[in-house]
């Protein structure tokens, strides 16, 4: 079964490849249940690729595990929900795919039955997605029933014609929906818990799974973005998964709850990118950062190494380094707009989006220049070499991704700038200075609280080994 | 009540014995993880263990039953052995009731343990070596210091507004929780709370004992700490103190017959008497070890069991001499690798290194080792900037989205074509050549360095090599040399594997032997060392040269170090060694992969290296190759003994020649070092085997490294200990390494080996409490079989018949 099942994965990928560059008629589904667009076509080669190479990984990761084949059945079963799910266009088989789709995600979690760590981890996991079940299937049952169609393409339809408080409370179930599956602060529980699943699973989980909320907000577009304040609110939340996830990342001790952090701060990313109006960098995210993260999680054996303690030292700033740095991230963050088409010159939601790549540029440029061991000579190319690359893919899958989502409803709406944008550019810039300078290493107190607010559910740690069981 | 601190530690010391050091995963060795409980009989150890930590002691019905289908316990002997307990039923109505008897177990509910869980949260962040960024605040003030300067901000924790609500010292502390009960009670008390968690606890002793290691020094730690914290925390935590069973200390256990238990007595006897039988074929002339004529090359290999399968298949080629030596080849060394900062110990667990080895670059090679460091510096700043990018709170986000689609690829590459990879990864050696084509160790001595923190000296002294020299020729029993020498080091090859370590070499405290085969083949081509040797009787002809090489486990290649620019030896020489040795690796990789799972063209015998080197590039590869698992047997004696045999990978073979050391020192150097080590191999593979759940690691499918010094199971809490199941099982059903204690035959006079025993409690200890058997080959007057009998006796084996005639195999090949 594994190897027909792997077959067939990849089968599904190159058909996903062929209909993203040949694009079907789009009503040959009919239209009542299913309907193929570009959202759809863009996330099926995506998830079938990333569950290809699970499968594959798999094929020798877990060779002679007992149940092998439930675990195969469960993650071809969780790759069709999840083309399923993004084919949608009847209300009532979205909401059961996302409800199936939880319910065998819980189950991978689980895998290991005989181990009651994992069974712990699976039933909060499983209680998590059932109540983002019902959030959705509340949201959808109001907008279809004031809508009065049972399609997806009909509400969005309608969304004009819907009252304030039906948009508002939609919207608002909506979001709550996505930041349960995204694993978006307060609900990130059940992913900083779900390390009780097979490695492979972890992979197929950060890179496929989570990102059903950045879906679920493309998908809703025209309702969550109906009103500006709704937006306001999802950059916020987004801005502080990030925020958080991050700082979270910083004090954890064990690979894959690291790993864990850096995805609610990730997803948080792309829910706020979502929030600044720009599905397509949502998607782009979530799709270059399923491929990161599936990689770090497959590769977690590989952190063991002989390690010496060492002081934090800085190296001395240099005038000449700064002012190459600064240079540099501007030129970066302008070859990005100019990339993408965005205009360098009116300020939106969308110079939100280029700033993030100047700190990064900015932060890739420091470090390069700071090592002091390599000639300046070596330096002076290996940042071009370095970046010139990264912001070429990065822009050139932004506009892949651009072109594809095109046909969606409302898929680009940049917002005006708000004081809340300012002060989110501003709250990310002074983490970025005081993490550099090293000021939050003099709080004991919020070293402690982000261990403790990070920790997984209680019962699914494994203090007791004799409680192990592999299978 | 002031409380004395020699008492006190004292207690503490005693009551830690039961639980046995964990190794960092960097270098983890073997290592009996019931080494505490040594000083008693295996039996009543293992039930005491039992009450203690939960783990089972004996192999399951399962582990027999397999063992029994494939023949590998001789029913005969079995009968005999149920026989004595007055126990007539047939062996599988006796299978099925082990089976009912260990029942399912209904699966424990999960439940929360506040205490538990608490410690492994601080220990976690403690005892981190730099996984986390942001490390746990005051670390340098040792483990009770700094929990106390977080412990006012841990809501987990009731009562602690500030640090000064706990006490300030940890003497403090224990007066403050011991208050009230005796001292009489301590130790049990102590006992109990270092049980609880025997995995962080037994990283915490490792790490105390080995004080010199920089974490250790950075950021103290001990026992002491750890019970100082555990304890206070109880307290506020309403957690009771003293266990509540009475006496507490596991009690004796009984000795009632025990079906296990004469269940493996009968497998490792059948075991016995197969390998006995089997060595009783060797040839009588060997009763006096060493042959006279010259062959082409001699290859030293390590003790290992899998030296055991490379060395059949080299000697198969052509007129080749092979030898076990311990693979550290005797020179305690410490070594700095090539550009590396650490430095590590490379000899057994049991010896301290006296010597510092670095790698410098050869004069002549100055240019390499330049164009080689360039490129590890473009390397070392791109993994500094991956890693910079990736933790920044800012610039995480950018770096995804630059960066995702390379992950992708790579992604894809490591998946669909590790055998390409594999490829690459020679194609790339090739062309950039490591530090071992052009840097050479530090071997002859150089100015002490007095700021130098733990002050090994660099270098050997000139006595220094001679007596190293000498010791290794002594051991092994030689007298001819062949014109080309090699000694080979093991070392694995296996990507994104915690448990790397424990696949190289046990003898170089879980590192790769080559470093120390090089610096023994440097100091014998030295022309002063060889002329010292001939004074002591040891002549080496003028045209032997020695060189040094590297065993590689997991694909079974033998890369010789030679200057190629440069060669010591006649090309052609080289040339048709090399050529014999890729023979050697295609029929060893034959063998070994039929016990893999793999399916490879047998008729090709490429296809066989090809799938031992994709195993080792593959990310995705759990089982890159077995270890020393099977191991079961520890020969010491001369190779001609074992020539003619195949034994399955299974044994460690030690060379000796008996008429070669009148006085016995040589066996003794054997039998109190490399069989030691031998045994703490054994007992980790056969307790990781019978309990995978509280000896051994787990499955590595759910594994999760914590602070890159150890593995937890999922979320986080207990260290596991011991070997992972996929270095054990060939699947979740089939055992692959079969538990049975250590056989050590031993070929030299019964009453030599029995002075060595007097003389040394520890070998006393382990085979009268047979953690360890041992049985005698006499070479006088006619090889005949002796065993040692708890108490001090010996036995002559009388039921050993001959392999031709033996029901039981010796090599009942995998049961897969």
């Amino acid at each position: 079964m594994p190897t027909v099942l792997t077959r067939l994965t990849w089968g599904l990928f190159a058909l996903s490849l062929g209909l993203l560059v040949w694009p079907p008629d789009p009503g040959w589904a009919g239209d009542t249940f299913l309907r193929i667009d570009g959202l759809t076509r863009l996330m099926a080669a995506v998830t079938t690729f990333v569950s290809g190479i699970v499968h594959s990984f798999s094929r020798r990761y877990m060779a002679g595990a007992r149940h092998l084949d439930r675990f195969y059945a469960r993650l071809f079963g969780l790759t069709l929900i999840v083309l399923l799910l993004t084919a949608a266009n009847h209300l009532v088989l979205f909401v059961l795919a996302w409800t199936a789709m939880g319910w065998v995600l819980a189950d991978l979690i689980g895998h290991v039955r005989g181990w009651p760590q994992a069974r712990a981890a699976s039933g909060y996991a499983r209680r998590s997605f059932l109540s983002g079940s019902a959030l959705l299937a509340g949201a959808l049952g109001l907008l279809g029933v004031q809508a009065g169609t049972w399609t997806i393409g009909g509400v969005l339809a309608a969304v004009g014609t819907l009252s304030a408080p039906v948009v508002v409370a939609a919207s608002v179930l909506l979001v709550l929906a996505a930041m349960i599956q995204s694993a978006l602060v307060p609900f990130h529980r059940w992913l900083l818990s779900s390390m009780t699943a097979p490695t492979p699973v972890s992979g197929f989980m950060h890179a496929g799974l989570v990102n059903a909320g950045g879906v679920l907000l493309a998908r809703f577009a025209p309702v969550v973005f109906e009103l500006s304040a709704v937006m306001l609110g999802i950059v916020f939340v987004g801005g502080v998964s990030a925020l958080l996830g991050q700082a979270w990342m910083l004090v954890q001790t064990d690979v894959k709850r690291q790993l864990g952090s850096s995805t609610v701060a990730q997803m948080g990313f792309m829910v706020l990118q979502a929030g600044l109006g720009f599905i397509p960098a949502a998607i782009a995210h979530l799709l270059l950062h399923g491929f990161y993260k599936a990689y770090l999680f497959l590769a977690a054996g590989s952190v063991v190494e002989h390690t010496q303690p060492t002081p934090g030292e800085r190296p001395a700033p240099s005038v000449i380094g700064g002012l190459v740095t600064l240079i540099t991230a501007v030129a970066g963050g302008a070859l990005f707009a100019t990339l993408t088409g965005k205009s360098l010159t009116a300020l939106n939601s969308g110079t939100v989006l280029t700033l993030f790549v100047v700190i990064a540029v900015l932060h890739a440029t420091r470090s390069l220049v700071r090592r002091a061991e390599l000639s300046a000579t070596t330096r002076l190319w290996a940042v071009p070499a370095v970046l010139l690359p990264a912001i070429g893919l990065y822009a050139a899958v932004y506009n892949g991704v651009g072109a594809v989502l095109h046909t969606l409803p409302m898929a680009e709406a940049p917002t005006a700038l708000t004081p809340l944008h300012w002060g989110l550019v501003a709250v990310f810039v002074l983490a970025y200075v005081a993490l550099d300078r090293g000021w939050h290493r003099a709080s004991t107190r919020l070293y402690v609280t982000l261990l403790n607010t990070s920790q997984p559910v209680p019962t699914t740690l494994l203090h007791n080994r004799e409680q192990y069981h592999a299978h | 009540m002031p409380t004395d601190r020699s008492v006190l530690r004292a207690r503490i010391e005693n009551a830690a014995e039961y639980v046995g050091p964990l190794w960092p995963l960097q270098a983890f060795n073997a290592a009996n993880p019931l080494v505490g409980f040594e000083d008693q009989p295996f039996d009543r150890a293992v039930q005491q263990a039992e009450q203690l930590f939960g783990g089972q002691g004996y192999p399951g019905a399962r582990v027999f039953r397999q063992a029994w289908e494939n023949g590998e316990i001789d029913p005969d002997v079995l009968a005999r052995r149920l026989a004595e307990h007055g126990i007539t039923q047939r062996p599988e109505v006796l299978l099925d009731r082990m089976e009912r008897d260990e029942g399912d177990g209904e699966p424990s509910m999960p439940a929360d343990h506040p205490l538990n869980r608490v410690m492994t949260k601080w220990l976690a962040a403690f005892l981190d070596q730099g996984q986390a960024d942001w490390a746990m605040p005051s670390r340098e003030d040792g483990f009770y210091a700094a929990w106390r300067t977080v412990a006012p901000y841990d809501t987990a924790v009731p009562g602690i507004a500030r640090s000064s609500d706990v006490p300030a010292t940890v003497a403090a502390a224990f007066e403050e929780v011991l208050a009230g009960y005796p001292e009489e009670q301590w130790e049990s008390i102590f006992a109990h709370h270092l049980a609880a968690l025997p995995g962080w606890v037994g990283f915490i002793k490792w790490r105390a004992r080995r004080g010199n290691t920089p974490w250790q020094e950075a950021y103290p730690i001990s026992l002491v700490d750890y019970l100082a914290v555990r304890l206070t925390l109880a307290r506020r935590m309403g957690h009771a103190i003293a266990p509540d069973r009475a006496n507490e200390l596991p009690v004796n256990g009984t000795d009632r017959p025990y079906l296990p238990r004469i269940w493996l007595r009968a497998w490792e006897e059948s075991y016995r008497s197969a390998l006995l039988g089997d060595l009783r074929q060797a040839p009588l002339s060997t009763r006096n070890g060493a042959s006279t004529d010259r062959p082409d090359a001699q290859l030293v290999f390590c003790i290992d069991t899998r030296s055991e399968v490379i060395r059949r298949h080299v000697e198969a080629q052509g007129h080749y001499e092979t030898h076990g030596y311990a693979g550290f080849f005797g020179v305690p060394m410490q070594h700095q690798p090539y550009g590396a900062e650490e430095r590590v110990k490379s000899c057994p667990p049991i010896v301290a290194p006296k010597h510092r080895i670095a790698e410098r670059p050869a004069e002549q090679h100055r240019d390499r080792a330049e164009r080689y460091d360039g490129w590890m510096r473009l390397k070392a700043a791109g993994t500094q900037l991956l890693k910079t990018l990736k933790k920044n709170v800012a610039a995480a986000f950018g770096f995804v989205e630059g960066s995702g689609g390379f992950f992708g690829g790579a992604m894809a590459a490591r998946t669909l074509l590790p055998s390409g990879l594999f490829r690459l990864g020679k194609t790339i050696r090739d062309r950039l050549p490591g530090p071992e084509a052009f840097a050479e160790p530090t071997v002859d001595r150089e100015a002490v360095d007095p700021n130098d923190r733990d002050g090994l000296p660099v270098g050997l002294s000139h006595e220094a090599k001679v007596l190293y020299a000498e010791a290794a020729f002594q051991l092994m029993g030689w007298t001819t040399f062949a014109p080309l020498v090699v000694f080979a080091g093991h070392g694995s090859q296996t990507p994104n594997n915690p448990y790397k370590s424990s696949l190289d070499c046990g003898a170089c405290a879980a590192n790769p032997g080559g470093p120390n085969a090089r610096v023994l083949a440097t100091i014998c081509n030295d022309e002063a060392v060889r002329e010292d040797l001939r004074e002591r009787g040891l002549d080496i002809p003028d045209d032997t040269v020695f060189l040094a090489g590297q065993h590689n486990t997991t694909t079974d290649e033998i890369r010789l170090f030679v200057d190629e620019d440069d060669p010591p030896v006649p090309p052609g020489a080289l040339d048709r060694l090399r050529q014999d040795l890729r023979a050697a690796q295609a029929d060893a990789t034959a063998e070994r992969v039929e016990t893999m799972n793999a399916t490879v063209d047998s008729g090709r015998p490429e296809a066989s290296i090809q799938e031992a080197q994709r195993r080792a590039a593959d990310w995705a590869e759990t089982r890159p190759e077995w270890g020393l698992a099977g191991n079961a047997g520890f020969v010491v004696g001369p190779r001609a003994l074992t020539r003619d045999l195949d034994l399955d990978g299974r044994c460690f073979l030690h060379s000796y020649d008996w008429t070669m050391d009148e006085d016995g020192t040589a066996l003794e150097n054997i039998m109190t070092g490399p069989l030691v080590v031998g045994e703490w191999i054994n007992t980790q593979y056969y307790f990781s085997t019978v309990d995978n759940a509280a000896y051994g690691s787990g499955s590595k499918v759910t594994q999760n490294v914590v602070g890159k010094v150890g593995v937890v199971q999922g979320n986080g809490g207990d260290l596991m200990t011991g070997l992972p199941l996929q270095s054990l099982m060939a699947d979740d059903e089939t055992v692959m390494h079969r538990p049975l204690r250590l056989l050590a035959v031993i070929h030299a006079p019964v009453d030599r080996v029995d002075a060595i025993i007097e003389r040394h409690a520890i070998l006393a200890q382990l085979l009268d409490h047979e953690w360890l058997h041992l049985t005698v080959m006499a070479p006088e007057p006619d090889n005949a079989f002796v065993r040692y009998q708890p108490g001090g006796t010996w036995e002559a084996e009388s039921s050993i018949v001959s392999s031709s005639e033996a029901e039981t195999p010796v090599s009942p090949g995998t049961a897969l």
